[in-house]
């Protein structure tokens, strides 16, 4: 059943970007309808799947020597990722529906998406690392053909090159891991790398560990390579809110919390793993600060939040971090849709022209606000739970230097959000913008994803036990939704959480009295420059770029000269041979 | 270096190959240059045979060499007419004249 499960979590939106790719852009109705019931299709399949959540292996399909077994696990980390990318991206398309009506060329637009969320789950639920590798450099195209979407504008086609080079950089650290994965255990088998990894020599496991850590940190826009996400911006905005909110950037945390057990004992391993994310933390949290496009400072906020995660990897917290992402996921998808409505329906991404939009669309600031209380950790909401989770794990097993800090990122992160919140929905009307409300279909998928924020920290018991079942190597301990709530409200690190939050939140409503929200100040030439990596990323390409403008002076395309060079190498391979013996 | 009878095929082996070497350098004429990679390809031919019969797997070697001759023929066949096509459209066989006409 699991396997009939998993090739419909897999094949339906993969079908389903095949048909809407033979449709005609005459007729959107049709296309329409069809994108939103194969991802509700997807959708309901991985919901169906989680009770068959298991640790042994649901399909294996033998390809031949060299490739190892196709194989596909279920278990408790992959369904509950599946479900949150075939869920929450079956809203994306419910949303696309009014979002993109009248765009052109929809059916590039569905097909990519579609593309999108099969491989999305294809990586989530692939047990052998090379056809990991293959999903995972399949998300990154759809990812750089969303983010080109509007390919008659050049801003989005350069976003959409950056972020392909970037994730690129990532996808050449994981083929490395996995080949040499290959090379010391003669297998491409995730399960084996888990159980073996103790046999590799420490040498091995240290080109493996940091081989997946770039990739992660590429994948997840962390520290250096936090430049692409705030770029991909210029996508659609369901896309942001799919893509650089709730799934494909997700990857890069859920490889960690996949191989964690194995990486543990690799010296400064985890270490690495915490300073990347409390860097890009900050560095993104500060960046927030300061940035006055709407779907900026929500990709800023995200790279930070992805940060939390992968620092909570860092110090353990396996767990913490999952549940921070399935709860992130939510709010996130949650605030960029409703980003998305406002800028639908007011034309224009810059908060300095938004202001006193509040009473125009209310259901959109409703929801808006749920998601920037969640984002912000305010109690009884979903991101409350989980960022608290994550802190208290910091407390314990992190440096008190790093737990501070990350602290005082919690503290930003109030600031920010509700300095967001007062540009676009409070204060006085700045520009006389023309607004219509938001339509049925945007309703239905803000509705959801307001509800899920509400009540996803209750599957916290569910997804505890689901993960401490399914995962024999991580060794999690056992924890019901009670014993959490009693742990997290009597510990004194919660109520410090909670002040620092309060007077972040307060920092921002007595700025926002006095309107001086635009400034950035000394800081705004450091981030409009991304803190010195735009141009490292820019040296690196162009110096990259010059060689192989030197190297071509050896491709000359005449016959002569190419037979000259074969007879060269092959008169080195004989000298070499004879030398040798 | 004993002449045995194996090595006396392989000193033809390496004689075809440097021919067909010489050729591919000197050669601006397409269809000499068809001719010529024909000969590099007999010593292939003769050469999987050659590697057959010394491996003491003789049917394997007698096998690849008839797979690739048929190969080679159709290859041969496509790029002669190639070389037809390009000698009506542009006019010239001339490889130096051809790439000339570059960009």
């Amino acid at each position: 059943m699991a396997a009939i499960l998993i090739g419909f979590v897999i094949g339906l939106p993969w079908l389903g970007a095949i048909v809407l790719w033979r449709t005609r852009d005459e007729n959107p109705r049709l296309q329409h309808t069809m994108a939103v019931a194969f991802s509700i299709a997807a959708g309901v399949a991985s919901l169906a799947l989680i009770p068959f959540a298991s640790a042994e292996t649901a399909i294996s399909v033998p390809m031949g020597r060299y490739f190892g077994d196709l194989t596909f696990t279920a278990d408790g980390l992959t369904v509950t990722l599946t479900a949150i990318a075939c869920v929450i991206g079956s809203l994306a398309v419910v949303f696309s529906v009014e979002y993109m009506h009248g765009e052109q060329q929809l059916r590039r637009y569905y097909s990519f998406v579609l593309l999108f969320i099969g491989a999305m789950t294809g990586l989530l639920l692939s047990g052998n690392l090379l056809f990991m590798f293959f999903f995972w450099e399949i998300t990154a195209l759809c990812s750089y053909a969303l983010i080109s979407f509007y390919n008659d504008d050049p801003k989005a086609v350069a976003g959409g090159i950056k972020a392909l080079i970037i994730t690129q950089v990532g996808g050449v650290g994981l083929l490395a891991g996995a080949l040499t994965t290959y090379a010391s255990l003669g297998s491409y088998q995730v399960s084996d790398l888990l159980a073996k990894a103790g046999t590799i020599p420490v040498g091995l496991l240290t080109v493996i560990a940091f081989g997946f850590l770039l990739a992660a940190a590429a994948k997840s826009a962390q520290f250096p390579f936090h430049t692409w996400l705030p770029d991909a911006m210029e996508a659609p905005t369901p896309i942001s809110a799919l893509i650089h909110a709730a799934t494909m950037v997700n990857a890069g945390v859920y490889l960690l919390a996949r191989f964690y057990p194995a990486f543990k004992s690799v010296p400064a391993w985890t270490m690495s793993v915490m300073v990347i994310g409390l860097l890009s933390a900050l560095i993104s949290a500060i960046s927030a600060l300061i940035a006055t496009d709407l779907k900026r400072t929500l990709a800023y906020s995200t790279v930070s939040q992805l940060g939390y995660m992968v620092y909570a990897i860092g110090a353990g917290g396996v767990f913490a971090s999952q549940f921070h992402l399935l709860s992130h996921a939510v709010f996130k998808a949650l605030l960029f849709l409703a980003a998305g409505s406002v800028i639908h329906s007011v034309g224009t991404r810059d908060m300095r022209r938004m202001g006193g939009l509040g009473g125009k669309m209310p259901f959109v600031r409703n929801v808006f606000i749920i998601g920037a209380l969640a984002l912000a950790g305010v109690p009884i909401l979903n991101g409350f739970w989980s960022k608290e989770l994550i802190l208290e794990v910091g407390l314990e097993d992190s440096p008190f230097w790093a737990y501070a800090l990350m602290l005082f990122g919690a503290g930003l992160t109030a600031f920010y959000t509700f300095r967001m919140v007062w540009l676009v929905f409070f204060g006085p009307e700045r520009d006389h913008l023309h607004v219509h409300s938001a339509g049925s279909a945007m309703k239905v998928s803000l509705g959801i994803l307001a509800a899920g924020t509400f009540i996803t920290w209750l599957l916290f018991g569910g997804l505890n036990g689901l993960l401490s079942s399914t995962l024999p190597f991580h060794e999690l301990e056992h924890e019901t939704l009670l014993e959490m709530i009693t742990a997290i409200s009597s510990a004194p690190a919660t109520w410090l959480a909670l002040l620092v939050v309060a007077l972040g939140v307060g920092i921002s409503w007595v700025r926002a009295r006095g309107f001086q929200l635009f400034g950035g100040g000394w800081l705004s030439p450091l981030v409009e420059t991304s803190f010195g990596f735009d141009s490292l990323n820019r040296i690196i390409a162009e110096g990259v770029s010059k060689l192989a403008g030197q190297l071509s002076l050896t491709q000359t395309g005449v016959l002569s000269w190419n037979v000259v060079g074969i007879l060269g190498a092959f008169l080195a391979v004989l000298i070499f041979l004879v030398w040798s013996v | 270096m004993i002449l045995t009878p194996l090595n006396a095929v392989l000193l033809g082996v390496v004689l075809l190959l440097v021919v067909g070497f010489y050729g591919l350098l000197i050669t601006r004429n397409l269809i000499k240059i068809v001719l010529v990679l024909q000969i590099l390809v007999k010593a292939v031919v003769i050469a999987l045979v050659l590697g057959g019969k010394a491996s003491g797997n003789l049917g394997l070697g007698q096998s690849l060499a008839a797979t690739v001759i048929v190969a080679d023929t159709v290859v041969a066949v496509v790029a002669l007419a190639l070389a037809v096509q390009v000698r009506r459209r542009v006019g010239t066989l001339d490889l130096a004249k051809l790439s000339s006409l570059r960009g």
